[in-house]
């Protein structure tokens, strides 16, 4: 007896996301799932990018080549300064500018502010640094125009040449460059809070500031935590601006060479993609944990309305 | 539907290994020859023309000539050869080519290809010793585009604004560099409007050692067991770089516009400048009225007073080659190409400024009439090829955290000599 199958309508539309979701899953793999794959593996071996030899099994030698090298620590402390020096000034001052623009602005002046924050955005990060070295350098324009307000004339800040202000110039960059983008992340997020509720606080005789801690922020969690996570993830993974104002604004390397600088001069420069590849396994366990982290801290205490 | 999830990722993970995967090729029909090179304005035009009648004269094949910023060619053409794509042709400074010719990712000369009898005909066409650092084996796997030594490149103009005879004062030791630098030098407070000269940051091996050498030390020990032999003179030249850079005398740093950038221009904001031959023709492109000004000179490197050697910039090749994976025929149509290329030696000196060391071109009445050869031809004498190893790029990296260090980190001469130290054992041990 033939036996019928049943497919309900759920099933059907299943089928349609599964054709839908194919192409992104083959991209993930080919550029995301593999690389990732193919990095452990090699960091397993002692792989020079330019030899066509077998390449010596190492198991963990090149995790415990790095976890005893002076120059991983200093990256881990580079990277640690860089993400906390930005992604909290990022995190917070986004969300003051955005509440801002969505509360004070009328509705052609929040379109302003809103091009004017993102602009940056839109550069590559690669223009954005050239730009800023330009800014940064003993002649330019960073010390011009401090020297102008503070009335000091002929003072070199050392943007570039001092380890201390060099980490503040990377972090400047990356602000300027993101804070527009988190900024109208934030705004789709205090769009989606009914006013209602404020009315309501308002009768109830709630202040700004009061609505603000009480009713904003409770409600943008979810939003302050995509942003949070978004930007912690850029930080850990900043290169382009450390990049060029080493190779082309002269700056030492020591302060500001991140973990993904300190990866492309092991793998590429250096040749040892083996090594190179441990170092991006130990960031990338780092990005995953801290953002598992982050979302079982904001899990704690969920609102809703 | 499980099933299908699984299949299709299996597909996925297989799929790019097939997709880069790829072995040494066997060419059939015509042969297209892809050509890297870094961007030179004067040598660039030259090279098109040669290609072009070599395209002629053989028709099957097919010259992609493609030009990088000579910063960026290290990076790009290695990436191109991970991945099993590189040029059939390329060229880089010998300390980056070495890793190449040890990893067996080029191939020997085509002796008879590239219009030799055999290599002994190779040989006995170049200077004596200037295809060592290509030769392995006994088999030669480069031909020079050029073998290059820096020397100061001076403005007269800049010397006599600042009340100097340049012809007198030109610096001989470094001592002097740093006390005629002083007298040029313009700031507005700390911040320098006029240099009187800055080194070439990044590029340690070439000049640096050198500088080491003059008071006795070494970069490696004869051996090649030690490295960073005699720690007085290294901390002698630490020192100097600290007292040059900004938290010292304040005469230059890396964080300035590059000297060699700024000098072709003469507008007054550099009077000397480290680098090769080459620049003259730049200079003569670039600002045809500077160079016809006679304001330009060319002094040789400068001596510490007290150097125990007399020791001149290292000079370095940039040697032409051919990829190992390329078939035969490109392998040999490339040869062909190079030997052609560089039969017009005399042409690339008179339009590009590139010395290449033929003995043919090296010992002519023209190259030894040309302006300034005469000063880069005496340094030549008085220098040894810059260091190459598979590990040349580190121990460059190694110099440049040294001397950045101590110039703009505030580290003493003293720590970061150890660390450099402890760091350039390290890599010559594990080699």
């Amino acid at each position: 007896m033939k036996k019928t199958t049943y497919r309900g309508i759920e099933k059907k539309q299943a089928r349609w996301g599964v054709a839908f979701v194919v192409p992104s899953v083959l991209f993930f793999c080919l550029f995301s799932f593999y690389p990732i794959i193919n990095a452990m593996f090699t960091s397993l071996f002692d792989k020079r990018i330019l030899s066509l030899a077998a390449p010596k099994f190492l198991g963990l030698g090149n995790y415990i080549y790095i976890f005893k090298s002076a120059s991983f620590w200093n990256s881990m402390r580079a990277t640690l300064v860089f993400t906390l020096g930005t992604f909290i000034p990022l995190l917070v001052f986004s969300l003051m500018f955005a509440t801002f623009i969505y509360n004070i602005c009328g509705r052609r002046s929040r379109g302003f502010f809103q091009i004017a924050y993102y602009t940056p955005a839109v550069l590559s990060s690669v223009v954005a640094a050239a730009i800023w070295l330009l800014i940064l350098a003993p002649p330019g324009l960073g010390n011009q125009v401090l020297n102008w307000l503070c009335r000091t004339p002929g003072v070199d800040r050392k943007w570039l040449a001092n380890g201390t202000m060099l980490q503040f110039s990377t972090m400047l960059v990356y602000f300027w460059k993101y804070i527009g983008y988190f900024v109208i992340l934030f705004i789709t997020g205090l769009a989606t809070i009914p006013p209602t509720i404020y009315e309501a606080a308002t009768i109830d005789g709630s202040s700004k500031w009061q609505s603000f801690w009480r009713i904003t922020v409770p409600l943008l969690k979810p939003t302050i935590l995509l942003v949070s996570v978004m930007a912690m993830l850029q930080c850990l993974k900043t290169f382009s601006t450390q990049y060029l104002f080493t190779q082309s604004g002269g700056a030492a390397q020591d302060p500001i060479n991140v973990i993904t600088l300190n990866i492309y001069e092991t793998g590429i420069r250096n040749q040892r993609i083996g090594r190179a590849s441990a170092m991006s396994i130990v960031l990338f366990v780092i990005m995953l944990v801290l953002t598992f982290a982050q979302f079982k801290i904001s899990k704690s205490d969920d609102v809703d309305y | 539907m499980k099933k299908a999830i699984i299949i299709l990722t299996i597909v996925a993970l297989i799929a790019p290994m097939a997709l880069f995967a790829q072995g040494s090729k066997e060419a059939s029909g015509p042969i297209t020859i892809k050509f890297w090179t870094h961007e030179d304005v004067n040598r660039n035009p030259l090279e098109l023309q040669y290609i072009a009648e070599f395209e002629a004269a053989n028709p099957n094949v097919k010259v992609e000539y493609t030009t990088q910023a000579s910063g960026k060619m290290a990076d790009i053409v290695q990436t191109a050869f991970a991945a099993n794509q590189g040029p059939t042709i390329f060229n880089l400074p010998i300390s980056d080519e070495y890793a190449y010719i040890v990893n067996g990712r080029v191939a020997p000369v085509d002796a008879k290809a590239a219009g030799y009898a055999d290599y002994q005909a190779i040989k006995s066409a170049y200077v004596d010793g200037t295809l060592d650092s290509v030769t392995v084996d006994g088999k030669i796997y480069g031909l020079p585009l050029e073998l290059t030594n820096w020397a100061i490149l001076l403005n007269k103009g800049i010397f006599r604004d600042a009340g100097l005879d340049p012809n007198k004062d030109y610096p001989k030791t470094w001592e002097d560099m740093v006390a005629v630098s002083e007298k040029i030098i313009q700031r507005d407070g700390d911040i320098i409007t006029r240099r009187g000269f800055d080194f070439r940051y990044g590029y340690y091996l070439e000049w640096l050692v050198p500088m080491v050498e003059q008071l006795g030390g070494k970069l490696i020990s004869d051996d090649g067991k030690t490295a960073i032999v005699g720690d007085d003179a290294w901390l002698k030249v630490l020192t100097f770089m600290q007292q040059w850079g900004p938290n010292g005398k304040n005469l230059g740093s890396s964080t300035y516009t590059a000297a060699r950038k700024l000098f072709n221009k003469n507008n007054g904001d550099i009077a000397m400048a480290l680098t090769g031959y080459y620049q003259t023709a730049r200079i003569s492109e670039e600002n045809p009225e500077f160079y016809a000004s006679g304001d330009l000179m060319v002094i040789p490197f400068p001596q510490f007073k007290d150097a125990v050697k007399e020791v001149a910039n290292c000079y370095y090749g940039h040697f032409y080659m051919v990829n190992a994976q390329a078939s035969k025929a490109e392998q040999e149509a490339a040869w062909k190409l190079i030997g052609y290329l560089l039969s017009h030696g005399d042409e690339y000196l008179d339009k590009a400024a590139l010395p290449q060391p033929t003995k043919k071109l090296f010992e002519s009445p023209e190259y030894k009439a040309k302006p300034y050869t005469d000063v880069f031809s005496a340094d030549m004498e008085k220098a040894h090829i810059m260091y190459y190893s598979e590990n040349s790029a580190e121990m460059q990296k190694l110099l440049k955290s040294a001397v950045e260090s101590v110039m703009l980190s505030g580290v003493s001469p003293e720590k970061a000599l150890a660390t450099l130290k402890a760091s350039a054992q390290e890599l010559i041990d594990e080699n």
